[in-house]
């Protein structure tokens, strides 16, 4: 799962497929992504894992980085 | 007092241990805060900074913006904010327009430095503020990389152990409330950014005149969600400090994590906060009902117009504050102020509401001359806290201000808006929409932000951005609309032909997921154009 949304987020919100990017590299406190971003990331995992995000959520716990999104979604699927 | 550094020294001699600024959870008091500014200085100083030069402020939100801030100014030098998230060509086109030799930044900035700079931007020297072993969470060393990239751009890279060899005293400089203090940069709606200059005497007499509207005190704590190349945040670098309180700066993560952001306001106790509508509409989804939010008193907001009835949902979570529509451009920063201490009570446009102090304004029609009272005309503005003009652009300067002379020698420059105002039986000026947000379809005058009202009216719509399209000389109205709930283009239109005539009704609406926006959180309508 962290594999599939790791080259979401390069090939989609960074456009460089080409780019290093880990599971751990903070994403949003970095600003390679931003708000608009961060939206399309959402609406992603959304569609792709089936679930819905509310928004109190969203939080620096579950979507820090890559590996804590993995977490959350696989929590939600739980 | 009389230059914005005088603030924190002021401060450091009554209250020396409040923290003048926290991030996440580290702080700087003032005393710190002095210390650490006046060696920057000093070592801006030895590099030949001189009164009046540009230094550029390369930071994204974190404590290092403060440090970056007052000790630019202690040096007697002009502080530039770049916002790192802007794309690259735009910091090289404001390092170069200013003139721009120096830059504050920090380690996390690394990446964007590498794709902004080049040769002939000639900046001589980075600075990081903060040591790698110290409060910033971002390491205040530089990589090994990028001093090499640096070095082969004769560019100096220096981190906080050259500012500990610096004096902490006050550097001796001689400069007046009448010199800048700092430039910000804006896009307007077309055209090249233009540099707006302030002086210590606008930056002071908009903290004096905030501090006093808002009763603000050493022991409130603001909450500072604006960058700073936005001006709202100069209520937490100027307004904060002149008191004696305390900012908390609201990282980039939690602004983009509301009901993360909700539940720091909570931790923090804070007692004012300042920001764009957008910001604070999205507290309304985020948990807020279940924090205990009781320490907010006052809740500003400006930049755009907020909703009535979303303001009045957020009111109704937030009884204990006073919330208030802060108007003014940023040539000007604010001039008037309306406050509700209760929710409005029907869906009508906030007003802008009565002119603040040390200002005066005028509203005058197409011919320059007093409009009628309680008729539509442009607000002109002059204050204390207006700007020295846009820099190296004197032709638009110029353009901007009407002069007169009442009496012999004594000329009072006022700065032309461009936006239009209307005062109302009850003395508060509404704001009616921008010069440039007129046009007009098939002869008829529109008012594009009309539109986008009666818009927001329908109860599916959660928000609406109206741009006009204009193809040799007709102009085509065209909507972006976010939804709420499921709704056809056809019942939309249907139910705009009802409210508006028909020529103002959009000829194109599509249905997205998000509004764009600027990186001030205002509607991005350049974009919206050209895609």
């Amino acid at each position: 799962m962290t594999e599939t949304i790791i080259q979401y987020i390069k090939k989609e919100i960074l456009n460089d497929p080409s780019t290093t990017l880990t599971a751990q590299d903070d994403l949003l406190g970095s600003g390679l992504v931003d708000s608009m971003g961060f939206v399309r990331i959402i609406a992603f995992l959304e569609e792709e894992y089936d679930i819905t995000i509310p928004p109190t959520d969203m939080v620096i716990e579950y979507f820090m980085n890559i590996e804590a999104m993995s977490n959350y979604v696989a929590k939600l699927k739980g | 007092m009389y230059l914005i550094q005088h603030s924190i020294l002021n401060s450091a001699n009554h209250y020396p241990d409040n923290e003048a600024f926290r991030y996440n959870d580290k702080a700087l008091t003032y005393k710190e805060l002095v210390e650490q500014s006046h060696q920057l200085a000093h070592l801006l100083i030895s590099l030949g900074v001189q009164r009046g030069d540009r230094v550029g402020v390369y930071l994204n939100r974190c404590l290092e913006t403060a440090v970056a801030v007052y000790g630019i100014l202690s040096a007697g030098a002009v502080f530039v904010p770049l916002d790192p998230y802007a794309p690259p060509s735009r910091n090289q086109f404001v390092i170069q327009d200013c003139g721009i030799e120096h830059l504050i930044s920090n380690k996390s900035q690394e990446k964007n430095l590498k794709n902004t700079l080049t040769e002939n931007l000639n900046v001589k020297s980075i600075i990081s503020p903060f040591g790698a072993d110290s409060i910033s969470p971002f390491g205040g060393g530089w990589g090994v990389d990028f001093a090499t990239f640096c070095a082969n751009l004769n560019t100096r890279t220096f981190t906080q152990k050259n500012l500990q060899k610096s004096l902490s005293t006050k550097p001796q400089i001689c400069i007046l409330e009448e010199d800048l203090a700092y430039i910000m940069y804006t896009s307007g709606t077309t055209g090249t950014p233009k540099g707006i200059m302030h002086t210590h005497r606008s930056g002071l007499a908009y903290a004096k005149l905030s501090a006093d509207l808002y009763n603000v005190q050493p022991t409130d704590r603001l909450g500072n969600h604006a960058a700073l190349h936005f001006d709202i945040s100069t209520m937490g670098y100027f307004t904060m400090p002149y008191v004696g309180g305390t900012t908390v700066i609201i990282s980039d993560i939690h602004t983009k994590l509301p009901a993360s952001m909700v539940q720091l306001i909570e931790k923090e106790r804070l007692t004012i906060w300042y920001s764009v509508p957008l910001a604070l509409i999205q507290f309304l989804q985020s948990g807020i009902e279940e924090r205990d939010l009781t320490a907010l008193r006052w809740v500003l907001y400006g930049g755009e117009p907020f909703p009535a009835k979303h303001l009045r949902t957020l009111m109704e979570q937030l009884p204990n504050a006073i919330f208030s529509n802060v108007y003014g451009p940023a040539e000007v920063n604010q001039c008037t102020y309306y406050n509700l201490p209760k929710p409005p009570k029907d869906d009508e446009t906030i007003p802008l509401g009565k002119v603040w102090g040390n200002t005066e304004i005028l509203i005058f029609d197409e011919n320059n001359n007093p409009a009628k009272v309680g008729e539509t005309g442009e607000l002109l503005v002059r204050s204390a806290t207006q700007m020295k003009g846009y820099w190296d652009r004197r032709d638009l300067t110029e353009k901007s201000l009407y002069k007169r002379e009442k009496i012999n020698g004594c000329e009072e420059v006022f700065y032309r808006t461009g936006d239009l105002v209307r005062i109302c039986d009850q003395g508060d000026l509404h704001f009616l929409g921008r010069k440039d947000r007129q046009v007009k379809i098939r002869g008829y005058r529109i008012e594009l932000d009309e539109i986008e009202a009666t818009l927001t009216t329908h109860e599916a719509v959660d928000s609406a951005a109206i741009f006009a399209i204009k193809n040799d000389d007709e102009a085509y109205i065209n909507a972006v609309v976010v939804l709420k709930k499921d709704l056809e283009t056809s019942d939309l239109k249907l139910y705009l032909s009802e409210c508006l005539p028909a020529y103002a009704v959009p000829s194109n609406i599509k249905f997205i997921d998000a509004i764009p926006r600027t990186t001030a959180g205002k509607v991005n309508y350049k974009i919206l154009k050209t895609s």
